[in-house]
């Protein structure tokens, strides 16, 4: 009861300052007299904010990694330079450029790096004071951002820089960041709206967002290191880790024992997010041509809440080789709980040579297709002579961490239990014996039977 | 007596059923890429008439927005003019009410 109240207290008052500050930001009155001259601007009340964003991973797209097989301790592996077949390409293959003219002579920018929240001018991972200087922190801040000044712009020396809303109106009303805030980039990853991870943070689709939870609420921000969790796809953190049992909730958060028993070997996601969404294959050798001209990685998509998970034994420690990217573990290792992913599997170019996946410059095939010449264009930035590019596929496994569903579609007993359950136990690593008692009645049939309503 | 009620209750439901199953076959879906050539807010922000250039045909189609989400993004400017969109539409009523309105780029 106590905690009830606690959480409801904490509900309002996160409720209270959506959008906006409790009170007036103190600053205001300071940048309406003397004018908002980007980060500088800020610092006078907020010393050091610049130096320190640009030390995280928002800015660097890139930490060191300890959990992923083949990464070597002293490197640095993200966004930045990390290839996989849901991008086949990263900041440096893909940087931000025009792009050559389609067949109806047109062209466009595209580039990886502009999820970034500098000027493109200072670029990912960059530092020193134009770097400092650089940093959009309106992006995030304002609840007056014009969105429409965020766009990429040719300059007269050819040079592509990024646009910011720098305008008095924007920097005066500042206010906490919301989803959408966060959802400017993480929506769109992945070559369009909801490809990549494919979660909506919608009161239709998640139990925290309906009770208009945001981002920050779980992924609670310090000195602007973002905690993140397991997910085997995302590598680069900021050393801070978030996960559903810990700060909000505990092991074990049910009244009822028979649910509780389980959560040692199975993680919480695993029952209560049992659908995901966004692309679940891609062929990245073969485009497809759009009415407008451009072609574009031919996707396979589905709509959030339209995947089934696949299940897996994960100790928090990923397998990473050229074929595939996912969790490790087992039922036997003393670590592993079974997790739910969702599966994404994609087609590009391997370096016969080696097998290593090669990378794809993303300029020649969204003008003409030629994936090849993208191919190409790739090893020659990243130095990469000796190559032979034959198709193949990679199979990758996402978690599947958000889209907590209302309590009346969470897995119950028999969505695992029933012969035809949702969890495949002899893969799982289960005997004939052990799956025979796990898919016995005996195992639910009073509890439902007592829970069954007269009909 | 009976039977008469039930006759006709079965009558109204057979027509209803027939309305309503004429209806969805009536009900078109439409896709299409498309630019914004034109965006419009209604007074009370609760709708937007937007018209997008089909990039296949060249021609010009209404479609009217509703959802928040959306009409969210056109507030703080996320969706403009020139932006090219990736919409899927019902016609109801002689409207294409959207279903689906997504910007086609991504990173
Ligand atoms: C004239 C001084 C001044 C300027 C300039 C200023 N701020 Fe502040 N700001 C404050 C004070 C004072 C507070 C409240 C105390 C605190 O949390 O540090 C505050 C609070 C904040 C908070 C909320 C802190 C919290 O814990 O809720 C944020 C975010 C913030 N400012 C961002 C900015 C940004 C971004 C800029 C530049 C656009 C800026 N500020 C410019 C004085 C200033
Ligand atoms: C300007 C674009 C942008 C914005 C805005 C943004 N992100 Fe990110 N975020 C990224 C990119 C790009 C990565 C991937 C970095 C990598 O893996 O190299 C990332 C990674 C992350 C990660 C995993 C890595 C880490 O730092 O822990 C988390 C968690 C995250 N973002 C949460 C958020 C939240 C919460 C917000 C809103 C407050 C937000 N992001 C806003 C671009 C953005
Ligand atoms: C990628 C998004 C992002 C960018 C860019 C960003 N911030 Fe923040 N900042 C956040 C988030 C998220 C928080 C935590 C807010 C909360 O918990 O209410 C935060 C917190 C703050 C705070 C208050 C808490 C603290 O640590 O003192 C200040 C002040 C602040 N930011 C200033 C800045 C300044 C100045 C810049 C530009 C140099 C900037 N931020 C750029 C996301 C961002
Ligand atoms: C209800 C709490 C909650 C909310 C709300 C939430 N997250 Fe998360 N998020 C988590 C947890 C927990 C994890 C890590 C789970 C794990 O790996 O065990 C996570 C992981 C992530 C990751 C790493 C990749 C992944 O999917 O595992 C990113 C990126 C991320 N969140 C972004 C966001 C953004 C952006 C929002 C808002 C639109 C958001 N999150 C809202 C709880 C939340
Ligand atoms: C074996 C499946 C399963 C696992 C694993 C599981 N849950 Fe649940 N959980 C349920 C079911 C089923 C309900 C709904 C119970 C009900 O209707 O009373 C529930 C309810 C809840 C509730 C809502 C309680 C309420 O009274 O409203 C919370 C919070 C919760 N779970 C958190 C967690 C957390 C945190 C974990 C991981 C530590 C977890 N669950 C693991 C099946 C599971
Ligand atoms: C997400 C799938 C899932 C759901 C939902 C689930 N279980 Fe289980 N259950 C399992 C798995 C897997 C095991 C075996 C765990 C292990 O390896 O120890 C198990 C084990 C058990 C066992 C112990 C069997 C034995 O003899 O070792 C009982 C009893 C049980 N579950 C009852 C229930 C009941 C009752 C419910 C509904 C409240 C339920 N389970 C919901 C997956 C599930």
């Amino acid at each position: 009861m106590i905690k009830k109240i606690a959480v409801l207290t904490l509900l309002a008052s996160t409720a209270a300052v959506i959008g906006t500050f409790a009170a007036e930001h103190p600053g205001k009155e300071y940048i309406l007299k003397n004018g908002y001259q980007g980060p500088k601007t800020c610092e006078v009340c907020h010393p050091g904010k610049a130096r320190e964003f640009i030390g995280t991973v928002h800015w660097t797209h890139a930490s060191k990694v300890d959990n992923v097989d083949g990464v070597k301790p002293n490197e640095v592996y993200g966004m930045r330079n990390r290839n996989y077949t849901m991008c086949n390409g990263n900041d440096i293959v893909n940087n931000l450029k025009e792009i050559p003219a389609n067949d109806k002579g047109k062209t466009k920018f595209s580039g990886c790096n502009s999820c970034h929240p500098g000027d493109h001018a200072s670029d990912v991972g960059s530092s020193g004071p134009a770097a400092e200087a650089a940093i959009d922190c309106l992006l995030c801040h304002s609840v007056k951002y014009d969105f429409s000044k965020r766009k990429p712009i040719k300059l007269k020396d050819g040079s592509v820089i990024i646009g910011q809303d720098r305008s008095v109106v924007a920097a005066t009303n500042l206010g906490r960041p919301s989803n959408k805030t966060c959802m400017t980039c993480h929506e769109a990853a992945g070559g369009g709206v909801l490809i990549k991870r494919g979660f909506a943070m919608t009161a239709s689709a998640d139990v925290h967002a309906a009770k208009k939870m945001v981002c920050i609420d779980c992924h609670v921000v310090k000195n602007h290191k973002m905690p993140t969790g397991f997910d085997p796809n995302n590598w680069a953190h900021d050393g801070l880790r978030v996960s559903c049992a810990g700060q909000c909730h505990t092991e074990k958060p049910h009244k009822d024992a028979a649910i509780d028993n389980h959560t040692s070997k199975i993680a919480c996601q695993t029952c209560h997010i049992p659908k995901t969404g966004g692309a679940t294959a891609k062929d990245f050798t073969k485009w497809t041509k759009l009415d407008n001209g451009f072609y574009e990685p031919s996707t396979l998509k589905k709509e959030v809440n339209e995947t089934t998970p696949a299940y897996a034994w994960y100790n928090l420690t990923v397998a990473n080789r050229p074929e595939f990217i996912g969790p490790k573990g087992s039922r036997n290792d003393g670590k592993s709980k079974i997790y739910p992913f969702k599966v994404f599997q994609g087609k590009a170019f391997f370096n016969k040579k080696n097998g290593e996946l090669l990378s794809m410059d993303f300029a020649q095939p969204s003008a003409n297709g030629n994936t090849l010449a993208g191919v190409a264009s790739a090893t020659k930035i990243l130095g990469i002579k000796d190559y032979e590019p034959v198709p193949g596929w990679q199979t990758i496994y996402f978690g599947s961490n958000h889209q907590v569903a209302p309590k009346k579609n969470t897995l119950s007993c028999t969505s695992c239990h029933a012969p035809n359950g949702v969890l495949n136990f002899k893969g799982l690593g289960y005997s004939d014996a052990e799956i025979s008692k796990l898919t016995n009645p005996e195992i639910y049939f009073q509890r439902l039977l007592e829970k069954q309503e007269e009909w | 007596m009976k039977k008469t009620v039930s006759i006709i209750v079965m009558a109204v439901l057979m027509m209803v059923s027939i309305v309503a199953l004429s209806r969805t076959a009536q009900a078109d879906e439409g896709k299409m890429v498309g630019t914004i050539s034109k965006l419009e807010m209604s007074a009370d922000k609760k709708t937007a008439t937007v018209v997008l250039k089909d990039s296949k045909s060249g021609e010009d189609v209404t479609i009217i927005i509703t959802d928040d989400l959306t009409l969210d993004k056109f507030n703080d400017k996320r969706i403009v003019e020139g932006d090219e969109i990736r919409c899927k539409f019902e016609k109801e009523g002689g409207k294409n009410s959207s279903k689906m309105f997504k910007k086609t780029a991504g990173c």
